[in-house]
């Protein structure tokens, strides 16, 4: 009975340290291994940025030019490509499963006049407690019409895209307030 | 020091009979004897202790997840990555040490248990959170359940069922929350099933004991909570009859599976029977009937039609139990609570035999059913009450009377004169009875 309860125990703990670890790995292989991307973000609206400790992105390149609606109820692989000055845009969207380092899946908006919303799955920048106001602030500063001036960088392998860092003014949100701080 | 007694002391004294019996120093009677009186003292004595060390165990998890969160940014992702698992790696060893040295210890199973649940919680946050992981709250909550439930029956903890039924609460709410009635809650029921035979095990060991008594209720508490917003997704309009029938079905079993010896209820039919009445009166009034999202058979999603498989259930379960009690002839439940099902599925038919557009008729006479039902079940009651002296249940069944009263108050075209005599042969009513019951009462 005892040697039941304790390979039950084995099995709950590797199961308790898998999922986890299984997300932190494959994290780790996406940012060592996959293909950078800069994604400018878009002006927020400025009542709604933080909830609870994380900054809810919006991108640039949520709107999207196509004649047709995408089909809201299955999922959309958004292709990527870059621009002149580096940041990433959308070159097409397929309804259809596609594989590579500039392929995202995303979820399709809603459709008007031509012009498709994309739904990104990577939106909220996790911050901690003590930064997330200020953090706010500075995204919320950098990302009004006519200073746009914040972007993050996204790293995409096999499939999964990891948020890596956000850019405030070219520098690291961390630096970036740092920065802030030392000129006060 | 009389009175105290050294746990140390009583553990090696338990562990040493065996050996004293074989060895002729102590008859197995006298073995028999020693455990039962350490036993009872330590049950009596566990409650609170658990309690303690729960919540100890809960506060030193909230804790260490508050120091992590301090100075965070200055740490490096790897450096993150394995403070995150500090907390779970903790609460695994302690896992291991309560099985292998203190698995008899009930509150070091308790503490550890709600310890390495919230520790995997931990874990899977700040794994998200470090690595940017964009997942929802719902799944996250999904994730988190299905990992804690195994806890719950290696280390055999109640506390441990306890947050995880609360867990499936709040995730039923977080998931209906995002598209309100399209989404499925069927999830809801295979996290409760989990934890069902968990609880039987309880059960099984003691049935009269608080904790049994809090899990029973938080179960009862979700079930009612799952099957209203199940009713909602399946948009079949049974919610009255699956409603009638999980609410008698508590009631049935809360008489017949928690007996007492006095004439008090347990909590799980006290539920169960206030239950029965509050949803009678909802479903008096007329307007309750009017409600209708019916969608046909060929239009309803495979998962709607299983969510109506559930919600029909209920009812066949309840007659079913009460048919059983009554064929053998050993009922002590209420045959009026017990007829609710069967009551709410003649008035869900009556109300649905015309056309709700055009004609109302057909609904005003199923609300009369539940009205005529619910005045036989307040005066069921209150004769229940007065025959076995008990001025609780005989203020319930008044407590119904005196709202199906106030409910018509709002709701008819009666004048006021007849609503005022209404109301005054209620009110003597409730008088007359307390009078009775009291008198009774003083000479014994």
């Amino acid at each position: 009975m005892k040697t039941l309860r304790i390979g039950i125990f084995v099995l709950v703990a590797v199961a308790q340290l898998a999922v986890p670890a299984s997300v932190a790995w494959k994290r780790e292989q996406t940012f060592a291994h996959g293909r950078i991307w800069k994604l400018k973000t878009a002006p927020v609206d400025p009542v709604d940025v933080v909830r609870g400790r994380y900054i809810w992105l919006q991108y640039a390149i949520s709107e999207f030019a196509q004649s047709e609606r995408a089909d809201w109820k299955s999922p959309i692989y958004v292709v990527l490509k870059e621009d002149a000055d580096g940041f990433a845009q959308v070159d097409h969207i397929s309804q259809t499963p596609v594989s590579g380092d500039n392929v995202v899946q995303a979820d399709a908006g809603g459709w008007s006049d031509g012009t498709q919303s994309i739904s990104f799955p990577f939106r909220n920048y996790w911050v901690t407690e003590k930064i997330a106001p200020r953090a706010e602030q500075a995204y919320r500063e950098n990302s009004r019409r006519g200073k746009e001036n914040a972007y993050v960088t996204l790293r995409v392998c096999n499939g999964d895209a990891a948020l890596e860092q956000l850019f405030i003014d070219s520098q690291p949100l961390a630096d970036y307030l740092r920065a802030q701080d030392a000129k006060k | 020091m009389p009175g105290i007694i050294n746990r140390r002391a009583v553990r090696w004294l338990r562990g040493q009979l065996p050996e004293l019996v074989a060895a002729g120093a102590i008859s197995s009677e006298n073995a028999a004897a020693i455990e039962r009186h350490y036993g009872s003292v330590e049950s009596r004595t566990n409650f609170g202790f658990v309690i303690l060390a729960t919540v100890g165990a809960a506060l030193v998890g909230a804790g260490i997840i508050l120091l992590i969160a301090h100075n965070w940014d200055d740490l490096s992702r790897a450096a993150r990555t394995v403070i995150a698992f500090i907390p779970l790696l903790v609460a695994l060893a302690l896992i291991g040490f309560v099985l292998m040295q203190r698995n008899e210890s009930r509150p070091w199973r308790e503490a550890v248990a709600v310890f390495d649940m919230a520790a995997v919680a931990t874990a899977i946050s700040l794994i998200s959170q470090t690595y940017q992981v964009q997942g929802t709250f719902d799944s996250f909550m999904r994730v988190w359940l299905l990992l804690s439930i195994p806890i719950v029956y290696l280390l055999r903890t109640t506390f441990g069922a306890v947050v995880y039924v609360v867990g499936t609460i709040v995730w039923l709410f977080d998931h209906w929350g995002i598209l309100g009635g399209q989404q499925n809650p069927n999830f809801a029921w295979l996290l409760l099933l989990l934890v069902i035979p968990y609880f039987l095990l309880r059960y099984r060991q003691d049935c009269d004991s608080r904790e049994t008594t809090i899990l029973a209720t938080v179960m009862l508490l979700a079930s009612v909570m799952a099957l209203g917003l199940t009713a909602d997704f399946t948009k079949a309009d049974l919610g009255c009859i699956a409603f009638a029938g999980l609410l008698t079905g508590i009631y049935l079993c809360g008489m017949k599976f928690f007996p007492r010896q006095d004439e008090r209820l347990h909590t799980v039919a006290l539920l169960g029977g206030i239950g029965i009445g509050v949803t009678a009166i909802v479903l008096s009034f007329e307007g309750t009937w009017h409600a209708s999202h019916t969608l046909s058979w060929d239009k309803r999603s495979g998962s709607q039609n299983l969510g109506l498989i559930i919600e029909l259930l209920f009812p066949v379960a309840a007659v079913c139990l009460a048919g059983w009690d009554l064929i053998r002839k050993q009922w002590r439940f209420s045959l009026s609570a017990a007829a609710f099902p069967i009551v709410a599925a003649i008035a869900w038919w009556i109300a649905r035999s015309c056309d709700s557009s055009t004609d109302t008729r057909c609904m005003f006479a199923g609300a009369a059913v539940i009205n005529g039902y619910m005045l036989l079940l307040g005066i069921d009651i209150l004769m229940r009450g007065i025959r076995t002296h008990s001025i609780a249940r005989a203020n319930f069944g008044l407590v119904l009377i005196a709202a199906l009263a106030v409910a018509r108050f709002f709701d008819s075209d009666l004048s006021f004169v007849t609503r005022g005599l209404g109301f005054i042969v209620v009110g003597a009513g409730f008088l007359f009875a307390n009078i009775v019951l009291f008198k009774k009462r003083v000479p014994a």
